[in-house]
Protein backbone atom coordinates (compact mmCIF):
# COMPACT_ATOMS: atom_id res chain seq x y z
CA UNK A 1 0.00 0.00 0.00
CA UNK A 2 1.18 3.87 -0.48
CA UNK A 3 -0.01 6.58 0.73
CA UNK A 4 -0.02 10.61 0.51
CA UNK A 5 -0.36 12.78 3.86
CA UNK A 6 -0.66 16.40 4.04
CA UNK A 7 1.28 17.88 7.35
CA UNK A 8 1.19 21.04 8.44
CA UNK A 9 4.06 22.62 10.20
CA UNK A 10 4.97 22.96 13.67
CA UNK A 11 8.33 23.97 14.42
CA UNK A 12 9.77 21.62 17.43
CA UNK A 13 13.94 21.23 17.12
CA UNK A 14 16.19 23.90 17.96
CA UNK A 15 18.92 22.08 15.96
CA UNK A 16 16.85 22.26 13.05
CA UNK A 17 15.97 25.74 13.92
CA UNK A 18 19.72 26.80 14.08
CA UNK A 19 20.45 24.71 10.79
CA UNK A 20 17.89 26.60 9.13
CA UNK A 21 18.96 30.01 10.30
CA UNK A 22 22.75 29.14 8.94
CA UNK A 23 21.58 27.82 5.78
CA UNK A 24 19.23 31.46 5.18
CA UNK A 25 22.03 33.44 6.72
CA UNK A 26 20.27 34.70 9.75
CA UNK A 27 21.69 35.53 12.68
CA UNK A 28 22.14 32.21 15.11
CA UNK A 29 19.57 31.69 16.99
CA UNK A 30 19.15 31.79 21.09
CA UNK A 31 16.65 30.32 23.64
CA UNK A 32 15.46 33.79 25.91
CA UNK A 33 12.81 35.90 25.83
CA UNK A 34 11.64 38.79 23.22
CA UNK A 35 9.05 41.31 23.23
CA UNK A 36 6.81 41.67 20.43
CA UNK A 37 4.58 44.14 19.70
CA UNK A 38 1.62 42.35 21.07
CA UNK A 39 3.87 41.20 24.07
CA UNK A 40 6.61 39.29 25.48
CA UNK A 41 7.44 35.94 24.31
CA UNK A 42 9.48 33.09 24.91
CA UNK A 43 11.60 30.56 22.97
CA UNK A 44 14.05 29.89 20.22
CA UNK A 45 14.14 33.83 18.64
CA UNK A 46 15.12 33.98 14.87
CA UNK A 47 15.50 37.29 13.62
CA UNK A 48 14.31 37.61 9.84
CA UNK A 49 15.89 40.17 7.39
CA UNK A 50 13.98 43.18 7.61
CA UNK A 51 11.79 42.20 10.40
CA UNK A 52 11.02 44.67 13.14
CA UNK A 53 10.28 42.00 15.73
CA UNK A 54 11.82 38.75 15.84
CA UNK A 55 10.02 35.48 15.46
CA UNK A 56 9.89 33.45 18.33
CA UNK A 57 9.59 29.60 18.18
CA UNK A 58 7.56 28.03 21.03
CA UNK A 59 9.62 24.33 21.01
CA UNK A 60 6.94 22.75 23.13
CA UNK A 61 4.21 23.69 21.52
CA UNK A 62 5.59 23.94 17.87
CA UNK A 63 4.17 27.57 17.54
CA UNK A 64 5.16 30.12 15.85
CA UNK A 65 4.75 33.47 17.41
CA UNK A 66 5.32 36.48 15.30
CA UNK A 67 4.15 40.55 14.83
CA UNK A 68 4.57 41.66 10.84
CA UNK A 69 1.41 43.99 11.31
CA UNK A 70 0.46 41.98 7.86
CA UNK A 71 3.42 42.65 6.00
CA UNK A 72 4.15 46.69 7.45
CA UNK A 73 7.09 45.57 9.77
CA UNK A 74 8.25 42.32 7.91
CA UNK A 75 7.79 40.41 4.69
CA UNK A 76 5.57 37.57 5.12
CA UNK A 77 7.82 35.48 2.29
CA UNK A 78 10.45 35.81 5.02
CA UNK A 79 8.83 33.77 7.49
CA UNK A 80 7.72 31.05 4.55
CA UNK A 81 11.41 31.05 3.59
CA UNK A 82 11.97 30.29 7.29
CA UNK A 83 9.25 27.85 7.75
CA UNK A 84 10.04 25.89 4.36
CA UNK A 85 14.09 25.91 5.87
CA UNK A 86 13.22 24.36 8.99
CA UNK A 87 10.76 21.38 7.51
CA UNK A 88 14.13 20.31 5.18
CA UNK A 89 16.61 20.69 7.81
CA UNK A 90 14.46 18.61 9.84
CA UNK A 91 13.57 16.19 7.37
CA UNK A 92 17.42 15.79 6.60
CA UNK A 93 18.19 15.53 10.20
CA UNK A 94 15.20 12.47 11.04
CA UNK A 95 15.87 10.32 7.70
CA UNK A 96 19.98 10.46 8.54
CA UNK A 97 19.14 9.39 11.99
CA UNK A 98 17.07 6.54 10.55
CA UNK A 99 19.80 5.43 8.50
CA UNK A 100 18.10 6.54 5.14
CA UNK A 101 19.74 8.37 2.08
CA UNK A 102 18.50 11.70 1.07
CA UNK A 103 18.91 13.80 -2.04
CA UNK A 104 17.16 16.99 -2.10
CA UNK A 105 16.03 19.16 -5.09
CA UNK A 106 14.94 22.76 -5.72
CA UNK A 107 11.91 22.47 -8.26
CA UNK A 108 10.83 25.57 -10.34
CA UNK A 109 8.16 26.63 -8.37
CA UNK A 110 10.17 27.49 -5.56
CA UNK A 111 9.26 23.92 -3.42
CA UNK A 112 11.79 21.33 -2.50
CA UNK A 113 11.77 17.84 -3.02
CA UNK A 114 13.53 15.59 -0.67
CA UNK A 115 13.84 11.70 -1.57
CA UNK A 116 14.38 9.42 1.31
CA UNK A 117 16.18 6.02 0.18
CA UNK A 118 14.26 4.04 2.84
CA UNK A 119 16.92 1.32 3.94
CA UNK A 120 16.09 -2.66 4.57
CA UNK A 121 13.96 -2.38 7.67
CA UNK A 122 10.30 -2.13 6.74
CA UNK A 123 9.10 -3.94 3.49
CA UNK B 1 13.22 0.19 -4.36
CA UNK B 2 11.20 2.02 -1.08
CA UNK B 3 11.23 5.80 -1.27
CA UNK B 4 9.82 8.74 0.74
CA UNK B 5 9.08 11.36 -1.69
CA UNK B 6 8.91 14.72 0.41
CA UNK B 7 7.66 18.35 -1.13
CA UNK B 8 8.01 21.46 1.28
CA UNK B 9 5.92 23.73 -0.36
CA UNK B 10 7.35 27.61 -0.25
CA UNK B 11 5.47 28.24 2.96
CA UNK B 12 6.55 25.62 4.87
CA UNK B 13 3.92 23.08 4.46
CA UNK B 14 4.49 19.14 3.64
CA UNK B 15 3.65 16.63 1.52
CA UNK B 16 5.23 13.06 1.93
CA UNK B 17 4.27 10.05 -0.64
CA UNK B 18 5.19 6.75 0.06
CA UNK B 19 6.49 4.35 -3.30
CA UNK B 20 7.39 0.95 -3.86
CA UNK B 21 5.76 -0.43 0.07
CA UNK B 22 3.68 -3.03 0.40
CA UNK B 23 0.97 -3.53 3.30
CA UNK B 24 0.82 -1.40 6.28
CA UNK B 25 4.69 -0.62 5.93
CA UNK B 26 4.20 2.60 4.05
CA UNK B 27 2.35 3.54 7.20
CA UNK B 28 5.19 2.69 9.84
CA UNK B 29 8.15 4.32 7.29
CA UNK B 30 6.62 7.67 6.78
CA UNK B 31 5.50 7.98 10.29
CA UNK B 32 8.99 9.63 11.53
CA UNK B 33 8.52 12.34 8.97
CA UNK B 34 4.91 13.14 9.98
CA UNK B 35 5.51 13.24 13.74
CA UNK B 36 8.81 14.95 13.07
CA UNK B 37 7.44 17.99 10.74
CA UNK B 38 4.38 18.78 12.21
CA UNK B 39 0.63 17.54 12.52
CA UNK B 40 -0.99 15.21 9.73
CA UNK B 41 -3.74 16.77 8.70
CA UNK B 42 -4.99 14.12 5.86
CA UNK B 43 -3.86 11.06 4.07
CA UNK B 44 -5.01 10.07 0.65
CA UNK B 45 -4.90 6.47 -0.20
CA UNK B 46 -3.05 5.63 -4.10
CA UNK B 47 -4.86 3.80 -6.37
CA UNK B 48 -2.97 0.10 -6.25
CA UNK B 49 -4.15 0.49 -2.85
CA UNK B 50 -8.01 0.39 -3.63
CA UNK B 51 -7.46 -1.97 -6.65
CA UNK B 52 -6.35 -4.39 -4.20
CA UNK B 53 -9.01 -3.95 -1.66
CA UNK B 54 -11.52 -1.46 -3.23
CA UNK B 55 -11.96 0.37 -0.33
CA UNK B 56 -13.09 3.78 0.69
CA UNK B 57 -10.86 5.91 -1.50
CA UNK B 58 -10.01 8.17 1.21
CA UNK B 59 -9.69 8.97 4.96
CA UNK B 60 -9.10 12.20 7.23
CA UNK B 61 -7.06 12.48 10.25
CA UNK B 62 -6.09 15.31 12.45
Amino acid sequence: MSHIVQIEAQVRDPVAIRAACSRLQLPEPHLGSAKLFSGLREGWIVQLSGWRYPVVCNCNSGQVDFDNYEGHWGARSRLDAFLQRYAVEKTLIEARRQGHSVVEQSLADGSVKLTVNVAGGAS
Amino acid sequence: MKTIEIIVAPDGNTRAETFGFSGQSCREASRFIESALGKATNETLKPEFHQATGSQQQSTRQ
